[in-house]
């Protein structure tokens, strides 16, 4: 019988650790980054129309995602990664629409039943999760009951930790079409559970993420432009709406970036421990939104004691079920089994297995990536120009925010985006 | 690219999230 601890097959059991340890620190990072990405919106006071917020934030998402790959990799190995799996650029647009849909999905559910009812709802996003990856990837196959139940009582307990915040932040549900608003949420998370199914496939086929991500971005953006236009009724009231709104449209870009920041370590996280844990780590990140707008906004200032107690029992309920899950790495025997999914998946669409291999160990089947060329620094220098341009006309609303905690937060994110930005230079040299 | 289009479009796992983004626009257009 073989043993469950044992290293995987071409992968040794200290590599093993340490991409599992990169896996890791990226979801609690990405869970950091996305959190933060709240507040840069929280600045526009105006009474934007919310399919047109999404829509800004989803441009700013869209510069950053095409810069930083460029500035960390180069578009030559991003195109040299599309000529191994082009089909996955098909992929990776689904992935982008399916993101865009069920964000717009969140907005109206917002709406209808407050953040209360509709973020837990959401969240359960989670669990899909863990169903799609160990149906379709074997994912927390080939291991033991305990990290599974680890794996599934983390998630659960995650679940329940977010809907005590939720409860603790929510200002009063709005009244009306509480069913509408329940599909809505239910949906959302529904897409966004599925949108991993692209994620794992292009990772364990043995695309990079900085390559995954530029092609997301483009179903992305495409879907939420047409979802803008007919929710505004075409090009000119929606052209109109942005025009309006000029002076506030750098904070929701900001917002998209710092957001930005935060999937990529996300897609690290998807492609290192997998979904089933990837997906759970990242949302902590209502932990770090929560701290923003209690800290730095001053939200739930002077509330009730229950409010406190919903607060407190919620965080902790969330980072006993992040530990559980952040403990139940994958064994080698269960990292035995991505790599079968991997080699079926070399089969199926008839992929070098060398190239699927060395993605799954965090290598580089080719040569290292040469030097940037000029279309990387126009990337670069057109999404900060963008930035620059519309940070010169933007107006800082008159809000009382507390400055101490905006510097500590931001050291906080900080200090995690370069501590494992080094993990995973040094790991995967990002690949 | 076609005999990999082709294998695509054979996949169980294409058409999961085709499914599912196919009525998540169908819920976004019965609710807005």
């Amino acid at each position: 019988m073989a043993n469950p601890l044992a290293p995987a097959a071409g992968v040794d059991g200290a590599r093993l650790r340490r991409l599992q340890l990169a896996g890791i620190a990226s979801g609690f990072t990405a869970g950091a980054w996305l959190g933060a990405a709240e507040a840069p919106t929280k600045m526009v006071t105006l009474g934007l129309s919310p399919v047109v917020i999404s829509l800004t934030m989803v441009l700013g998402v869209f510069l950053a995602r095409w810069s930083l790959p460029a500035l960390l990799r180069g578009t030559a190995a991003i195109g040299a990664d599309v000529r191994q799996a082009p089909h996955l650029v098909v992929w990776a647009v689904l992935a982008g629409c399916l993101w865009a849909v069920a964000n717009t999905l969140t907005i109206f559910a917002i709406r209808d039943i407050g953040l209360t009812i509709a973020f837990p709802l959401w969240n359960a996003n989670s669990l899909l999760g863990i169903l799609w990856g160990a149906v379709f990837f074997n994912e927390l196959r080939g291991t033991g009951w305990p990290r599974r139940f680890a794996v599934l009582g983390g998630a659960v307990l995650m679940c329940a930790g977010g809907a005590l915040l939720a409860v603790a932040s929510s200002a009063g549900a709005p009244g009306g079409h509480g069913a509408r608003g329940v599909v809505a949420a239910l949906a959302a998370g529904a897409l966004w559970g599925t949108m991993y199914i692209p994620y794992r496939k292009a990772y364990l086929t043995g695309m990079n993420p900085l390559a995954f991500v530029t092609f997301f971005t483009v179903g992305e953006v495409g879907m939420m432009t047409a979802v803008a236009l007919v929710d505004r009724g075409g090009v000119a009231p929606l052209a109109a709406e942005l025009a309006g709104a000029r002076t506030v449209l750098f904070w929701l870009l900001l917002g998209g970036f710092v957001w930005v920041v935060g999937d990529l370590f996300q897609q690290y996280a998807a492609k290192y421990v997998g979904i089933s844990r990837g997906i759970p780590l990242s949302n902590t990140n209502q932990l770090w939104g929560l701290a923003w707008g209690l800290l730095v906004f001053g939200e739930l200032r002077g509330g009730s004691q229950a409010t406190y107690a919903q607060v407190i029992g919620g965080s902790l309920l969330m980072a006993l079920g992040a530990a559980a899950i952040a403990l139940a790495s994958a064994t080698g025997a269960e990292h035995r089994r991505w790599q079968e999914a991997a080699a079926r998946e070399a089969a199926r669409y008839g992929i070098d297995p060398a190239y699927v291999h060395a993605a799954l160990a965090g290598e580089s089947a080719s040569a290292p990536p040469r030097r940037r060329r000029w279309l990387d620094w126009m990337l670069v220098g057109g999404a900060t120009a963008v930035f620059v341009g519309f940070g010169t006309i933007a107006r800082v609303p008159d809000l009382a925010l507390g400055w101490r905690w905006v510097v500590a937060l931001a050291a906080a994110m900080l200090a995690l985006l370069w501590s494992t930005g080094v993990r995973l230079w040094r790991t995967t040299r990002f690949n | 690219m076609t005999t990999r289009l082709a294998a695509m479009l054979r996949d169980a796992q294409f058409w999961v999230p085709v499914a599912v983004l196919i009525a998540g626009l169908v819920v976004l257009w019965r609710i807005r």
